[in-house]
């Protein structure tokens, strides 16, 4: 790879591509620019909890019908604009580009689908706290977490009736992974989770001793009166916890078909730094195969990754809240919303008929603001089908123009094929420059050029 | 030697391959079994998102438990359309009756899996996926059959704009696609054409030629599709709701040969908290004049013994009603099988026990993956074992 090449699948990587404004950064050496995105990921950007009076079990069984439904109408709203505000936040040129990979990263790990928007604000917040911190911290804020403590069913894991559902998955999915433990194992260590309970008004963490079992529990070859900080301990004692993460973590940062030997040497930097995520995540770009050719280009895009991408690029605002969410439903990602606890499967899974051509349509439809002809699935709880007539977005090409002033026409297209793409397309003499042919401005021709790049299939892997 | 843009597109997937690295997922052409199914019977699955209430849409108007638990909501005595002493229909499914003495319906009660989630995204998942439902498959159950028997691109057509999990494969998925002239309005684009040709002249890595390949694939089943939609014009009358104008769809890509085996209808609105009885009343009177007329189309053109259709939804209701003349998420429901060629019609087994309720909730006495190993079994004659990834034993409708 050249600097550029690698500086730029660098970024796509551990963040959501360059923006404009980054252009500066094709020079940077690696090392530098590693360093760079560690440090603004230092400084944690929560997201921000929207004001809401929610109202007292009281207040709500006095409501009319009418009022409980616009209540329901109104969360349902901040549900939504939660969204909206965090994709923002990914695609804005402030936020640590890195802090938001991770976050993202661990969302879609510790899959969860919340109840209710501020639950999924804290939960999101605590991941992000924790993003590049501990991963055994990680683990033990995630087993705490209200949200997390109602999707699987700990709020009802009682010493009398154990709930195994959180210690399945715990294993199964979080850490570990399926084959490392025994089915006696999930029902000792549920039994060790027995009253890890939340209080769903202020979204907490609500330990009932009177619900917790305080007996010896047997897991892992251990003995002990366990509780779930010594069964997360116990789990992350073994040598296939640092696997499995390190397994995943190649899988989604560096290349979807896994390579054992690089795996192994993740694994170990992993477990020797007592699961310290920064440096594990550091070894990983600062290693000469992260830049290997194979590497580049080689993950189908996530519908997050692409819309945020294609946001940074070309500068875009979003008019409303439903022009952010419609192309996650549509694409098939939308965020606090994974499709179950194992998280989204990605890869070619993202795409299909329907997928492939919203995708390859995406910067007509912004370009040309060209009427939607699709339509997403209905939400079961709500009878109306997602319909949007079109998108609000408005983009901002002023800084993208900026990048290229200097180029000569004739490099044009080459040079944004360079800047926007992750692997090889030779646009010289190509459609996309017959496309551009009868644009009669330099300005108009470097849209038609965008607008042709970004249609390939080329612009969807990174 | 110049080849038809059109036959180019129709055999893409196959030329194309000759001068490039054979991404994995093309390999399968030449060693699958692509050109012949066992079996030329078309299967129709129509799906009630949001749950449907089976205990009013199956009326079991002998029980008492039933007027007991549902006093403002149950389907009157007088109202129900009785077939048997116990059980009859609600009467907004007054056009499948006919049907049903006709002897081209089979109703199974009490369909559902162990350890049922109350979750409508959980529990269709589970129905998508054919998991058991502590396990999470990132394929579906119909996904899985084109995966093993892929003839065509739109092999398996879910009449929407996005496509579901259920027909989502590793390798190959099925098609979604609302209306055959929009879909031809979004692949005739210069650029989409520029990319077909592109595609054919150059060679590229794994996952860009994937998509490559996909875009192919769409443009040569769109046009496909949109010829065939242009063969045979239904003279039936169907109603004007989405249900009536995608059945018919259906039915007239069917009558005209169209290599389609699997199609997937979705009716949405199922989840009746509140004021269940208008709300349902619409749906399933929406759904039997929707189905009547399909059938009654295929019964013209000779169709019929060639075509299942199936109707499920993710779970039923609770059997007592709630505060707001409504139900919520329950359990076992209701499933109907509807053919001309069926082998055991009417009432496949007994109606669900009211006295005996897990929480409030029906317990179910049939898997539905059994439903789902008999159709991929005995109706699409391919190994259900396979693609359900266990064996389950066959009823004997089919």
């Amino acid at each position: 790879m050249t600097n550029q090449e690698k500086i730029q699948h660098l970024y796509w990587r551990a963040g959501f591509g360059l923006s404009p404004n980054d252009q500066d950064k094709h020079n940077w050496s690696v090392t530098k620019a590693v360093n760079n995105l560690f440090k603004e990921a230092q400084k944690l950007q929560p997201l921000a909890m929207p004001k809401f009076d929610s109202p007292s079990r009281a207040e709500i069984k006095s409501m009319s019908k009418q009022e409980r439904k616009d209540l329901r109408k109104e969360v349902q709203q901040m549900t939504n604009d939660v969204n909206a505000d965090w994709v923002r936040q990914m695609a804005s040129t402030t936020s640590s580009p890195l802090q938001e990979k991770m976050t993202l990263f661990w969302h879609g790990h510790f899959a969860c689908e919340s109840k209710s928007f501020h639950l999924a604000v804290n939960q999101i917040n605590t991941i992000r706290k924790h993003s590049l911190g501990s991963f055994k911290d990680l683990v033990l804020a995630i087993s705490k977490d209200a949200s997390m403590i109602f999707y699987l069913n700990n709020q009802q894991n009682k010493k009398s009736h154990p709930n195994e559902n959180y210690a399945r998955e715990l294993m199964e999915l979080f850490t570990i992974g399926r084959g490392n433990y025994t089915e006696k194992d999930i029902k000792e260590a549920a039994r060790a989770f027995t009253g890890w309970f939340a209080n769903r008004q202020l979204g907490t963490f609500n330990f009932r001793d009177k619900a917790h079992d305080y007996g010896k529990k047997t897991f892992m070859g251990k003995t002990g009166n366990f509780d779930g900080t010594d069964i997360v301990d116990i789990i992350l004692e073994q040598k296939e916890t640092a696997e499995y993460i390190a397994t995943k973590v190649y899988r989604y940062f560096v290349n979807p078909k896994p390579n054992t030997t690089h795996i192994t040497a993740i694994a170990k930097v992993f477990r020797d730094s007592d699961y310290d995520i920064a440096k594990m995540m550091r070894y990983v770009f600062e290693s000469d195969w992260f830049y290997s050719q194979k590497n580049r280009g080689s993950k189908i895009k996530s519908p997050i990754e692409f819309l945020v991408g294609i946001s940074k690029t070309l500068g875009l605002s979003f008019g409303n809240t439903q022009s952010l969410l419609f192309p996650q439903r549509t694409l098939g990602q939308t965020i606090f919303r994974p499709p179950n606890v194992a998280g989204w499967p990605g890869g070619k899974a993202w795409i299909d008929n329907a997928t492939l051509m919203l995708r390859l349509n995406f910067a007509g439809i912004i370009f040309q603001r060209s009427e939607l002809l699709i339509n997403a699935k209905e939400m079961p709880e709500m009878a109306k089908r997602g319909k949007l007539k079109k998108l609000a977005i408005d983009a901002n090409l002023q800084p993208l123009l900026q990048t290229v002033k200097k180029i000569k026409e004739a490099d044009l297209s080459n040079t944004l094929c360079q800047q926007l793409l992750q692997v090889d397309f030779e646009s010289k003499d190509s459609f996309i420059e017959q496309f551009a042919k009868t644009a009669n401005t330099r300005q108009k021709k470097i849209q038609a050029f965008l607008l042709g790049i970004m249609s390939l299939p080329e612009y969807q892997v990174c | 030697m110049s080849i038809s843009r059109r036959k180019f597109l129709g055999q893409s997937a196959l030329t194309a391959v000759g001068g490039m690295l054979i991404p994995s997922f093309l390999k399968g052409f030449d060693g699958r079994n692509t050109l012949l199914n066992n079996s030329s019977n078309k299967l129709v699955i129509i799906q009630f998102s949001g749950g449907n209430d089976g205990l009013n849409t199956i009326v079991p108007y002998q029980n008492d438990i039933y007027y007991q638990q549902r006093p403002n909501i149950a389907i009157k005595k007088s109202d129900v359309i009785k077939v048997t002493d116990e059980l009859g229909f609600h009467p907004a499914l007054k056009s499948l009756q006919g049907l049903y003495d006709n002897g081209d319906m089979s109703i199974i009660n009490n369909v559902g899996y162990p350890n049922p989630d109350r979750s409508h995204f959980r529990s269709m998942d589970i129905w998508h996926t054919a998991s058991n439902s502590n396990e999470y498959l990132s394929t579906g159950w119909l996904g899985r059959y084109l995966d093993k028997h892929n003839n065509n691109n739109h092999q398996a057509l879910e009449m929407d704009d996005t496509l579901s999990l259920a027909l989502k494969g590793i390798e190959h998925s099925g098609f979604a696609m609302s209306d055959p002239k929009r879909l031809q309005r979004t692949v005739k684009t210069p650029i989409v054409k520029a990319l077909v040709k592109h595609h054919h002249d150059h060679d590229h890595e794994e996952n860009v030629a994937y998509l490559y390949q996909t875009l192919a694939n769409t443009v040569s089943s769109s046009d496909y599709l949109f010829e065939k939609a242009k063969t045979y014009s239904s003279s039936q009358s169907y109603p004007k709701n989405k249900l009536g104008k995608s059945l018919k769809q259906v039915a007239e890509l069917i009558i005209s040969g169209c290599d389609t085996q699997v199609y997937y209808v979705t009716l949405g609105g199922f989840d009746t908290h509140a004021n269940q009885t208008m709300t349902q009343e619409r749906l399933l009177k929406a759904y039997a004049e929707s189905v009547s007329a399909f059938i009654k189309d295929l019964k013209q053109h000779n169709q019929w013994n060639d075509t299942m259709v199936m109707t499920f939804s993710e779970f039923g209701r609770r059997v007592k009603e709630n505060g707001s003349r409504g139900t919520d998420h329950g359990t076992a429901g209701n499933l109907f099988l509807m053919s001309g060629k069926l082998k055991k019609a009417g009432f496949y087994n007994d109606a669900p026990d009211l006295t005996t309720l897990d929480k409030g909730d029906l317990i179910y006495n049939m898997d539905f993956r059994r439903v789902y190993a008999t159709l991929l079994d005995k109706w699409l004659k391919v190994d259900d074992q396979a693609i359900l990834n266990r064996q389950f034993k066959a009823l004997s409708i089919v």
